[in-house]
């Protein structure tokens, strides 16, 4: 009787994993559990909406739509509300489609490639028709918004004193530091020395920001803000914050403002709109209502759901004990 | 395969014995034989070849030559090339290392020595050179190396047995007979050197039991058949040395050509999925579709004027050219619809599972020491859909290990066991016991194990006793040798007449040798010598054997063995008593699932028989009615028997057959019981291993020589059945001639392992194509993997106490096409949610620090993000069973995704590939902002809470099995475990005798023949000790592809119903 013992290496182990003994706990649900974890989650969810639909409403907001006007008034409100961040606000610019967003040179926007030498990456707007290169190329450049708008506060009847903004700190610190580079700091104008404005540009490159030198090139924020391109066809983008300084320490007081605002961008080719948005921010940022108001729904609907389920849960449990009787 | 590049067609095959060059003319195929696919040059092309037949693999490879196309291309090219090359490597990468094993055993068995005579002398010879032609010699215990024609054997008349197991799974021996001319070469090398006669046969198939040809050997023709072939997969037993002429060599071989092509299996579950697959091509098509038309519509009403900023060529103004194109874009994004990565999963989770099979020690059989053995990966989750069983009878149900159980002699029980495994597949040749034992020595070791009264009674010399047991001597076909240590074997071809034989002998009456005219036996120590006259052979309507010796005192005497149906009419009246006595024994012993047989004699007288003899010899000379007349001369001769007593037989069922079958009926799966055993013997063990039960009034018993015959027997059961109820279906017996199934041990282990596939089924669900995007191949693969692999339901302990719980998996309830729908529904629901929920939220919405926040990047990045976690946590609720794995698997998906993403969004990265990483910065930036997270966690909430509440619902309203046995597995852990064993099931069961039960027709003649005697009675007995060639792997390849293709064979047959 060889085999008994030859054999033996034959024997699994008798490891736990090999045996599938592993040790393991075993989800189990129970009604309690379950009605439990609906009802924690309906009281969060609805908690949830209903701060964020107030902090949504203590935002204070003003939009004007400037179609024709170059100068426009309005009344700021009660409050002066710290910061503020001015906006521009496109509709149906579609900075999402997908060609549109593939029309861009990130080898060029670093500085490396002003050239542009790879082919298909910003087409149609990679060469102008003497078939010299573009920088910035690609359409996303190309169509960059280029209104300016002067916000001015009437502090008397006649006076109006211009509210002073910052430019800087309106973009992301990689998109600043990482994703955009100069190809040199000094000398700009030489580096883009070759190369072509995009065709609907105004000024080139180098001369973005005629009082700030170091705001120009790629490294604009303004370009660099445009360049992030939106997730939908109506967006809005920071165009410039509040500077808090003298009469605007605490904010934008109440009064009277102005814009003043150089039309350059051409929305209504595309049947687009654009305005200006200044707002204030909560501990959320600026979110919508949507959001509060989903957060409202679903734990109103978890609610809801949590005492239907405890019904046929009771109804089953009676069930359940007659028939055992 | 190479062998399917057979030049023209063979008709006919004309071989010359020891004449390599003449037969090379022919180009025979060689004896090497080719079971692997693939060679170093040829793998490439044909395995991408057969890769690419996938419907995935081939939508794949389509889109990669779609993003050739600028205009079209919307996706760069390493998104659709990456998960291709990563399934085709994995997938490429298995079939090379199972090819390779492939490779291996073919070079294992095609290096294998032989015997052949070369130069007029015996050379060794590795086996894939031997050639069609040649003479090989043959040793016991051997392999054959290729289809033979026998030629002569050690055995008288050119005799010899082979075991053809590994070609149909019959283990019983089977005789092949040389022709009377060559058989007189003997082992003569330079006679049979000279041998060049010439074969003229059929071109080679895969028919097992056919053979034609004609043998032209100086000057003579002499046909040839099955009886004198010698088939490749036989092993050679019984039989010290045979030689042999190869008429098919190799891949021309009967055993190869059965194997055919290794056809590529699929489960339904595969079946499945390509149908899905479809189905979701044409959602795509669909999705395409609308979207194009959307886009026609969009450009025409909107686009056109935005094209101020894009400045598109002239030619796609046109919206409806820039639809067409959109469509074909839309085919490239959409692609991760298409579940490519599904394939691999599935296969990645058969193998896990194959390998839990095969580590499973509950289903380890200790007594042979082996583990179970899955043995193709790809049919697994195929075990938990099983309808039908095809069982074979002898070897599976029962052990084929026969025990005299008891006796009942004149009226008297004797009960106790004799252990007899002559029958069982080691013993045949060995029956290891001293002849020289004296009566003494032997009653003591048989005192323990026997009834004491028994050995009272024989020592008393009571002499029915000693009438019993010397029947038991003399009535039978048993051959026996002695070897050269002295030692007594039996050669049996019935194990009940072993066992019948070897009980006698025990108890002191010794069969010591026959002559086709004496048995002589060892009466307590004195031998007797008896003359044999005459031999009434056994057949399926007599249901009886007889024999009619004379003692030396002059007696003659009559020995008779039966069914008791048939005995009880031939006695003769006096024995009335008796009778009843014994029948009410037989009852007893049948009641306990014993195989009973009833003992009687007649004594002659002297005149009486001469007539009879005499009668008996012009009837064998007749002509015509030879066989009617033979009848009824045995009829006439067998009556006014005395009753003996009867024997009873223990076939010893397999350990846990009863249960496994109870089980297996309570899981509703059907078994067929394929034997080619007598009918009796099969009810008999139908009811002895619960498969027929009393309370089935319907037992349909097939029976049938041919295929046809078997064909019209199924369909009159069909008829029969369906007439009456639908549920009497499981449990046929199908008793079929010459036609046996080899499921090995599939019976254990398909109800251990049907627990783990069960699950199998669930696990599958899990691959919502929704879900499934490109991010999944990598993110969320492994915790899917995990939970297919090691998710349990429901204990095992409790899979096996609740049978029930397999029903579902056969009715294909727990991945079927609607259940793919609600998948689908519930895929379709989550990204709604997934995309509408971020959508509200960004819409119109500024970061914390005031800047643009619903940009395209980040808006993709919170999607993905919520994607991923809100897959890993369905899957965590869809995991019942948590295991380290699954933690380490989903908590370390999760985690793999963020490094990965926060590395794919550094600084370093996009410094290095400034175009291929845009999202620098993106994930730091958008997973900042608590307004991002709020996001997510209300997608999250959102696409899951529906699905808890929908599982809720149902398992309050319609409770599946599973759930309730998962409840009450929780309610038991709380209180104390207790055993739960099923109670082992009685058998209840009305009488039932057959008669020699795996007995064979015809043996009769062969003793009185005395064509199976020896003539010199030393055997050379080197053969008999060798051992076994170790040889599993060869013959597991080769066995495997035959029971495949006998199953699909029978299965053809059997279940056309």
């Amino acid at each position: 009787m060889n085999w008994g013992g030859g054999g033996r290496k034959l024997m699994p182990d008798n490891s736990a994993m090999k045996q599938q003994k592993l040790p393991a706990h075993q989800l189990h649900f129970s009604a309690r559990v379950v009605l439990t974890i609906f009802f924690a989650t309906g009281v969060f969810c609805f908690c949830m909406g209903v701060i964020l639909i107030l902090s949504a409403q203590s935002i204070q907001e003003i939009e004007v739509c400037p179609i024709l006007l170059y100068l426009f008034f309005w009344y700021w409100g009660l409050n002066p509300g710290g910061d503020v961040y001015m906006y521009y606000k496109l509709y149906g610019f579609y900075q999402n489609h997908y060609r549109y967003v593939l029309s861009r040179s990130n080898n060029q926007l670093v500085g490396k490639d002003i050239m542009v030498r790879d082919v298909e990456d910003c087409a149609p707007f990679k060469v102008s028709q003497n078939k010299t290169p573009i920088a910035p190329c690609g359409a996303i450049a190309n169509s960059m918004f280029n209104d300016t708008i002067i916000l001015s506060y009437t502090l008397k009847s006649s006076v109006h004193i211009q509210v002073p903004m910052l430019k800087t700190e309106l973009t992301w610190w990689t998109d600043k530091y990482v994703k955009f580079q100069n190809p040199s700091l000094i000398n700009l104008s030489d580096r883009f020395v070759g190369t072509e404005k995009p065709p609907y540009w105004q000024a080139p490159i180098y001369e973005l920001d005629t009082s700030d030198p170091g705001n120009n090139g790629f490294l604009n924020d303004d370009f660099i803000v445009w360049m992030r391109t939106a997730a939908f066809p109506t967006f809005k983008k920071l165009y410039r914050r509040l500077y808090r300084v003298q009469y605007f320490m605490d904010g934008l007081p109440a009064g009277n403002y102005s814009f003043n605002i150089s039309y350059n961008f051409p929305v209504t080719r595309i049947k687009g709109e654009k305005s200006v948005v200044l707002s204030t921010l909560t501990w959320s940022g600026g979110s919508s209502l949507f959001l509060g108001l989903a957060y409202t729904v679903t734990g109103a609907f978890l609610w809801l759901a949590s005492f239907a389920l405890m019904a046929i849960h009771m109804t089953m449990k009676k069930k359940k004990l007659s028939y055992r009787r | 395969m190479f062998c399917s590049k057979k030049k023209s067609l063979e008709v006919k095959r004309v071989v010359k014995a020891n004449d390599r060059e003449y037969n090379e003319k022919f180009q025979y195929a060689d004896n090497r034989i080719h079971t692997s696919k693939y060679n170093l040059l040829t793998f490439l092309p044909i395995n991408l070849f057969e890769q690419f037949q996938r419907v995935a693999n081939a939508y794949f490879l389509f889109l990669l030559i779609l993003q050739l196309i600028p205009e079209i291309s919307s996706l760069t090219w390493f998104t659709t090339i990456v998960p291709l090359v990563l399934v085709i490597t994995m997938t490429a990468v298995k079939d090379a290392t199972d090819d390779y094993f492939r490779h291996k055993s073919d070079n294992q068995v095609n290096n294998r020595q032989s015997e052949v005579i070369i130069d007029s002398k015996l050379q060794n010879e590795k086996w894939m050179n031997v050639k069609v032609g040649d003479i090989v010699k043959l040793e016991n215990n051997q392999f054959v190396a290729a289809d033979l024609l026998l030629l002569s054997s050690s055995e008288p008349h050119g005799l010899c047995y082979i075991e053809t197991a590994e070609l149909d799974g019959e283990t019983n021996l089977k005789v092949r007979h040389a022709l009377s001319v060559t058989s007189e070469l003997g082992e003569d090398i330079s006679r049979l050197a000279r041998f060049d006669g010439i074969v003229v046969c059929e071109a080679p198939n895969n028919k097992l039991d056919k053979f034609t040809g004609v043998l032209s050997w100086k000057d003579r023709k002499h046909s040839l058949n099955n009886q004198k072939i010698i088939l490749r997969g036989c092993v050679l037993r019984n039989t010290s040395w045979c030689f042999g002429m190869v008429i098919f060599a190799g891949p021309d071989t009967k055993l190869m050509q059965n194997s055919g092509k290794t056809k590529f299996k699929r489960t339904s579950i595969d079946r499945l999925m390509n149908t899905l697959v479809l189905w979701i091509f044409g959602f795509l098509v669909c999705l395409g579709i609308i979207l194009a038309i959307g886009n026609s519509i969009w450009e025409n009403q909107v686009g056109g004027q935005f094209r101020t900023f894009l400045f598109w060529n002239e030619g796609e103004k046109n919206s409806v050219f820039s639809g067409f194109l959109t469509f074909w874009s839309y085919i490239i994004i959409l692609n991760t619809v298409v579940p490519i990565s599904l394939y691999v999963s599935v296969e990645v989770i058969r193998l896990g599972h194959s390998y839990f099979i095969n580590w499973d020690r509950k289903m380890y059989y200790s007594g042979k020491a082996t583990p179970a053995e899955a043995r193709t990966t790809t049919l697994n989750e195929e075990l938990g859909q099983i309808e039908y069983i095809f069982s074979d009878k002898t070897g599976t149900l029962t052990q084929n290990i026969m025990t005299f159980k008891k006796c009942s002699i004149n009226g008297r029980i004797y009960a106790g066991e004799v252990h007899d495994d002559v029958g069982h597949k080691k013993a045949i040749t060995k029956e290891k016991e001293s002849v020289d034992f004296s009566v003494k020595t032997q009653a003591e070791r048989t005192f323990q194990l026997f009834d004491h009264s028994l050995m009272e009674s024989i020592k008393l010399g009571d002499p029915q006793v000693h009438e019993f047991l010397r029947l038991l001597a003399l009535c039978h076909t048993v051959m026996s040798e002695e070897n050269n240590a002295g030692q007594l074997i039996y050669q049996v071809q019935s194990p009940d007449e072993g066992a019948l034989v070897t009980a006698a002998r025990n108890f002191g009456f010794i069969f010591k040798s026959r002559t086709p005219e004496t048995i002589t036996i060892e009466e307590l120590g004195t031998l007797v010598t008896y003359q044999l006259l005459a031999f009434l052979d056994f057949n399926n309507i007599r249901k009886r054997m007889s024999v009619i010796v004379r003692n030396p005192a002059g007696q003659i005497k009559l020995y008779s063995k039966g069914a008791d149906t048939i005995l009880f009419e031939k006695l003769h009246p006096s024995n009335e008593g008796l009778l009843s006595l014994t029948s009410d024994h037989l009852s007893e012993f049948a009641g306990e699932g014993l195989r009973t047989l009833v003992i009687a004699y007649r004594e002659l007288d002297d005149k009486y028989f001469k007539e009879w003899h005499k009668m008996l010899e012009d009837a064998n000379a007749a002509t015509d009615k030879r066989d009617e007349r033979i009848t009824g001369l045995y009829e006439e001769i067998e009556r006014d028997l005395m009753l003996l007593g009867a024997t009873a037989i223990e076939d010893k069922l397999q350990e846990g057959v009863i249960e496994t079958v109870t089980s297996l009926s309570l899981a509703n799966i059907k078994i067929w019981v394929l034997t080619g055993d007598k009918q009796e013997t099969a009810i008999n063990i139908g009811y002895a291993c619960n498969l027929l039960t009393d309370d089935m009034n319907d037992v349909f018993v097939i029976s049938g020589n041919t295929a046809v015959e078997v064909r019209e027997e199924l369909r009159k059961a069909k008829e029969n059945l369906f007439g009456h109820n639908r549920s009497f279906s499981n449990g046929h017996v199908v008793s079929e001639n010459k036609q046996q199934l080899e499921l090995d041990s599939v019976v254990e282990e398909t109800i251990t392992g049907d627990y783990a596939l069960v699950i199998n089924g669930h696990s599958l669900t899990v691959y919502d194509p929704w879900f499934i995007t490109l991010f999944n191949i990598v993110y969320t693969s492994l915790p899917v993997l995990a939970m297919g692999i090691f998710d349990q339901d429901v204990s095992d302990k409790n899979s096996m106490d609740c049978p029930q719980l397999y029903e579902p998996g056969q009715l294909n309830q727990l991945f079927n096409k609607r259940r793919f729908f609600i998948c689908m529904a519930h895929g379709l629901y989550t990204s709604l949610a997934l995309f509408f929920i971020p959508f509200g939220a960004f819409y119109n919405v500024v970061g914390e620090d005031g800047q643009h926040a619903a940009d395209y990047q980040s808006f993709a990045v919170t999607m993905a993000t919520s994607l991923v976690i809100v897959v890993s946590v369905q899957i965590a609720l869809d995991t019942s069973y948590w295991t380290v794995i699954n933690h380490v698997f989903i908590w370390g998906s999760i985690a793999t995704y963020f490094s990965i993403l926060f590395t794919m969004h550094s600084n370093g990265i996009f410094e290095v590939f400034p175009n291929q990483f845009p999202f620098v910065g993106n994930a730091w930036h958008s997973l900042n902002q608590k307004c991002i997270w709020l996001v997510i966690l209300l997608t999250t909430v959102a696409s899951v809470i529906p699905v808890v509440a929908f599982r809720f619902l149902k398992m309050h309203l319609y409770p599946s099995l599973s759930d309730q046995i998962r409840q009450w597995q929780k309610a038991q852990k709380k209180a104390k475990p207790t055993s739960s064993r099923r109670p082992q099931t009685r058998r209840s069961s009305s009488r039932r005798s057959g008669y020699g039960f795996a007995h064979q027709e015809g043996y009769g003649e062969l003793i009185t023949s005395g064509k199976n005697m020896r003539v010199k009675n030393s055997p050379p007995t080197s053969g008999l000790e060798k051992t076994l060639y170790n040889s599993t792997n060869w013959i597991e390849n080769l066995c495997k592809k035959t029971t495949d293709t006998v199953n699909s064979f029978s299965q053809d047959k059997a279940v056309k119903l």
